[in-house]
């Protein structure tokens, strides 16, 4: 298929808002994506398998008397597709009920200027270089130790193109590219086999270490060998990225968002201005990120993205907001309308959730640790209450920390607390901030987690 | 479209150089509402139409979707397909074979009683607004209800070069709802769902008034739950809770492909893993349920699938690549999400076979213990090591249900647990529910109650 131009898109986009407005849409917005992806898979210590995907379409959203609809197609190719999209969403618009808090589409501001989102040399990959990373990942982990297995990982790229257009004269387009190489192991020595142990790189640049990632995924494996149960005591724990992402993405990202605060789901209702984490924490939603994984010149509603202020030394200074959220309490929205392609409408998420670094290498903050857990994951993180913050998750894979240094691998220790106490419980930052999906973060020593093992 | 679908398959056979070939195409219509605390958040439809194409060459996977049903673009994504395939086989030790299966040629129409494609969006909206009022009716301490209601039909065809053709009607429908309840600073969550693959009588039965009363009544009575002990103790799982076990711990371990990568069940198979009492089915033919289809996406009927008999592994659940490698036959769990990805080894409908204790007998003997009515959510790791998140659960204190209990989970080893399962009930019911695994696959799990002597129960802090 030929991948359709910047320029094409955007008058498609265009294209349909016109179309609604002559068909009676009090407010038309046209949200057309294209997706480009290729990877290579491993699977059980071998490459399995290749794939390309070209994924694209068109989502309109139309809005009469305050009633929203919403309609989108897959099929791009014939002219008629367009009209019958919007034609499907002005049906949609008049099925519905009217929301007496619907104030009207976003206006048009100028975008956003971001660094290290978009990188020629990605698009210009070829399945034989995948092939190729994909295979020093492998290698680099078969030789780092025999007792390792990987078991399923790849490497991909992704080139992304969007275009939204709407009836208040939006009418942007950005692309940006993505690569990544992964490999999931397990350690495996006379009958023991270890949870699954993961390491990766994803980056929006050319940027990646495969050889790295494959030999420390086949090191986490091993390590978390010869594994030991635990007694039931509250302890000092340390979350690695990975564990910290988990108990977080159903959690406290969730309570800044303006949606949950204003339907009374989020544990940070009427707490702006108060301390509700340690004062060590400090975190951004920074959609303008060099590299970040959700950087982008626009969110998903065509508004800018930019740099919010979450929590400051620990006090909660900004929740973030979409275009409608923001508009119900007459505020301006903070760029964070995100979108799930173009199959569906804008719901408020975070960019790139950041929490800032601080000043101990890994060793220092291991060394704090007079007895305690280091654990690099969670296990059951989506059971948690979403509204309370309170988990109860199995810690996989983690070791043990006496006296300030790594002894063995745990196995079945279940941590039981409350994500917001987790917070205010955090009494040390390691220097070593690394990006996982939405989040980026360092390493992060918390006191005092009540750990059952037994 | 068999005529398009035909012509691809030879270009990928003749003239790429595929061992094998396999077209899936798509023709997919949805409808969405969204409802939060009554307001529509917009009614949303949808037209998923497009191709996934899968190829062998030298023993390599080759995949590639497109977004269109066009032959001139499927033949150059497959011709791409077949070149990235074998630019990976040179890597490659062992080529990766499929196990023989009958080809079928088949047209399965589906006839719902109430076909949700010709009821109107308004319906729908009344019908979601009528859990809604529920809820919030229910009590003043429910501040909020999320209600997600989809709908989707359409048809797949199958097609390989083994001279399988399959078109099959597909048709789901899932309304989910969500309440949260507050007093002071407790918060509690609670989520109920129905799904179906018959039709829209579903709400016949799972009625806006049954629905609402379970999520809202859940939401409120654990307002005044208390946390539970964390430690080991006697648990009787309801079949909310049995099932997710089932599911998590046990059924994906049994998928052939994490079985292959090392899941503790790699050397179990003909051993003794369980308790007698333990008997466990992946059925694929269950008419209505939610995993129910009549053929998976390599064109293998689904089926009952036994994995268990009497504590004893008996069978896994493969693709035509797994059942290879096992020299078994392929059980028809290869499934895809759609025509952007490549199907994989997913369950179906998931359970314990019921036995005849009532649940009387199962508390009798527990002097302290919990029951586990209903769950939020779980998974398991390779090694064997599961977490189920509970929303719903009592103390049983001297045989006698007790206080409810709030954000508890159960944690351990599978096998550990299933050697200490001791009873189990004679009502069978079953739930519907989402997997991931990469993908969504739609499915249910369920079986009767169950009481294990002892699990690890995690409580809050």
């Amino acid at each position: 298929m030929v991948a359709l131009k910047l320029e094409e898109m955007l008058s498609l986009a265009e294209k349909a808002v016109n179309i609604a407005v002559k068909k009676g849409a009090g407010e038309a917005e046209a949200f057309v994506f294209q997706g480009l992806n290729s990877s290579v898979g491993i699977e059980r210590g071998q490459i399995a398998r290749t794939s390309l995907t070209i994924e694209r379409g068109l989502g309109a959203r139309i809005i009469i008397n305050k009633a929203i609809g919403f309609s989108y197609t897959n099929v791009l190719e014939s002219d008629d597709v367009v009209e019958d999209t919007v034609l499907r969403a002005l049906g949609s618009a008049e099925a519905s009920k009217p929301d007496k808090d619907w104030h009207g589409l976003p206006a048009s501001k100028p975008v956003a200027s971001v660094n290290g989102s978009f990188d020629h040399r990605i698009e210009e990959l070829q399945s034989e270089d995948l092939v190729d990373i994909a295979s020093a990942m492998l290698d680099a982990a078969e030789k780092k130790d025999k007792r390792a297995f990987p078991i399923e990982g790849g490497a991909g790229t992704a080139c992304m193109s969007v275009a939204i257009a709407n009836s208040n004269g939006v009418a942007v387009v950005d692309c940006g590219t993505m690569i990544e190489c992964s490999l999931a192991t397990i350690g495996r020595e006379g009958g023991e086999v270890t949870p699954e142990c993961f390491e990766f790189n994803f980056e929006r640049r050319y940027d990646i270490n495969p050889e790295w990632v494959g030999e420390e995924a086949a090191r986490l494996a091993v390590s978390a060998l010869k594994a030991k149960k635990i007694e039931n005591k509250s302890v000092s724990v340390i979350f690695t990225q990975f564990a910290l992402q988990q108990l977080l993405y159903f959690t406290l990202i969730n309570a800044v968002k303006a949606d949950y605060v204003q339907r009374n789901q989020s544990a940070l209702k009427n707490k702006i201005g108060k301390k509700v984490a340690s004062e060590n924490v400090t975190v951004y939603d920074d959609g303008l990120l060099d590299g970040g994984i959700r950087t982008w010149k626009f969110d998903g509603e065509g508004v800018p993205q930019q740099r919010t202020l979450v929590l400051e030394k620990g006090v909660l200074r900004n929740f973030i907001y979409d275009n409608y959220t923001a508009k119900k309490e007459g505020k301006e929205s903070t760029g964070n309308g995100a979108r799930a392609g173009y199959l569906s409408t804008p719901n408020v998420d975070s960019t790139n959730f950041h929490i800032l670094p601080g000043n101990k290498s890994a060793e220092g903050l291991i060394s704090e640790v007079g007895e305690g857990l280091l654990v690099y994951s969670v296990q059951g993180a989506h059971s948690s209450n979403p509204a309370s913050g309170e988990f109860s998750v199995v810690a996989a894979p983690a070791w043990k920390i006496e006296k300030g240094e790594i002894t063995h691998a745990v196995k079945g220790a279940m941590l039981v607390g409350n994500t917001f106490q987790v917070l205010t419980d955090v009494s040390g930052l390691g220097d070593n901030e690394r990006k996982i999906g939405q989040l980026v973060a360092p390493w992060v020593l918390v006191g005092n987690v009540k750990v059952i093992g037994k | 479209m068999k005529e398009i679908l035909f012509k691809v398959v030879d270009a990928a056979e003749q003239k790429f150089g595929a061992e094998y070939i396999e077209v899936r195409a798509q023709k997919l219509y949805k409808t969405m509402v969204t409802l939060e605390e009554g307001r529509v958040e917009a009614v949303k439809q949808g037209i998923e139409n497009g191709a996934a194409l899968r190829v062998l060459v030298k023993g390599t996977w080759g995949f590639a979707s497109v977004g269109t049903l066009d032959v001139k673009t499927l033949t150059d994504a497959v011709s791409d397909a077949c070149k990235m395939a074998e630019a990976a086989s040179s890597r490659r030790k062992a080529p990766i074979k499929l196990a023989q299966t009958k080809a079928f040629e088949d047209m399965v129409v589906l006839k719902p009683r109430k076909d949700p494609s010709k009821i109107p969006a308004e319906d729908k909206i009344d019908t979601a607004l009528a859990v809604n009022d529920v809820v919030l009716g229910y009590d003043k301490r429910v501040r909020s209800c999320t209600i997600n209601y989809l709908d989707l039909k359409g048809t797949n065809f199958f097609i390989n070069n083994e001279g399988a053709y399959i078109e099959e009607g597909k048709l789901y429908i899932w309304l989910g709802v969500g309440a949260i309840a507050k007093q002071g600073d407790v918060f509690t969550f609670s989520r109920e769902a129905v799904g179906t693959t018959s039709g829209y009588e579903v709400f016949d039965v799972e009625t806006p008034e049954k629905v609402g009363q379970m999520t809202a009544k859940r939401a409120v009575e654990q307002l005044r739950a208390k946390p539970p002990k964390g430690g080991t103790f006697p648990a009787v799982l309801g079949p909310k809770v049995v099932g997710t076990f089932v599911h998590e711990a046990f059924g994906h371990l049994a998928e052939a492909d994490l079985t292959l990568s090392g899941s503790v069940l790699s050397d179990k198979l003909g051993k003794k893993v369980g308790s007698n009492v333990v008997t466990f089915y992946d059925d694929g033919t269950i008419k209505g349920a939610f995993g129910s289809f009549k053929y998976d996406d390599e064109g293998v009927p689904a089926q009952k699938t036994l994995l268990v008999k009497d504590g004893v592994v008996v069978g896994l659940m493969h693709n035509r690549e797994t059942a290879h490698q096992f020299n078994a036959k392929p059980t028809g769990n290869a499934r895809a999400e759609d025509f952007r990805v490549e199907p994989i080894i997913r369950m179906r409908n998931t359970f314990i076979e019921p036995k005849d204790c009532s649940f009387e007998e199962l508390v009798e003997d527990i002097k302290f213990g919990y029951y586990l009515k209903s769950l939020r959510g779980g998974q398991a790791n390779l090694d064997g090591t599961f977490q189920v998140g509970i929303q719903e659960a009592y103390e049983i204190v001297n045989s006698e249900l007790g206080e409810p209990v709030r954000n508890a989970s159960i944690s351990g080893n599978t096998l550990e647990t299933l050697l200490r399962v001791d009873a189990v009930g004679k009502e069978f019911e079953l739930w519907p529910g989402v997997c991931g695994k990469g993908q969504s696959a739609f499915i249910c799990d369920g079986g009767a109650h169950t009481r294990v002597k002892e699990v690890l129960i995690g409580g809050s802090a």
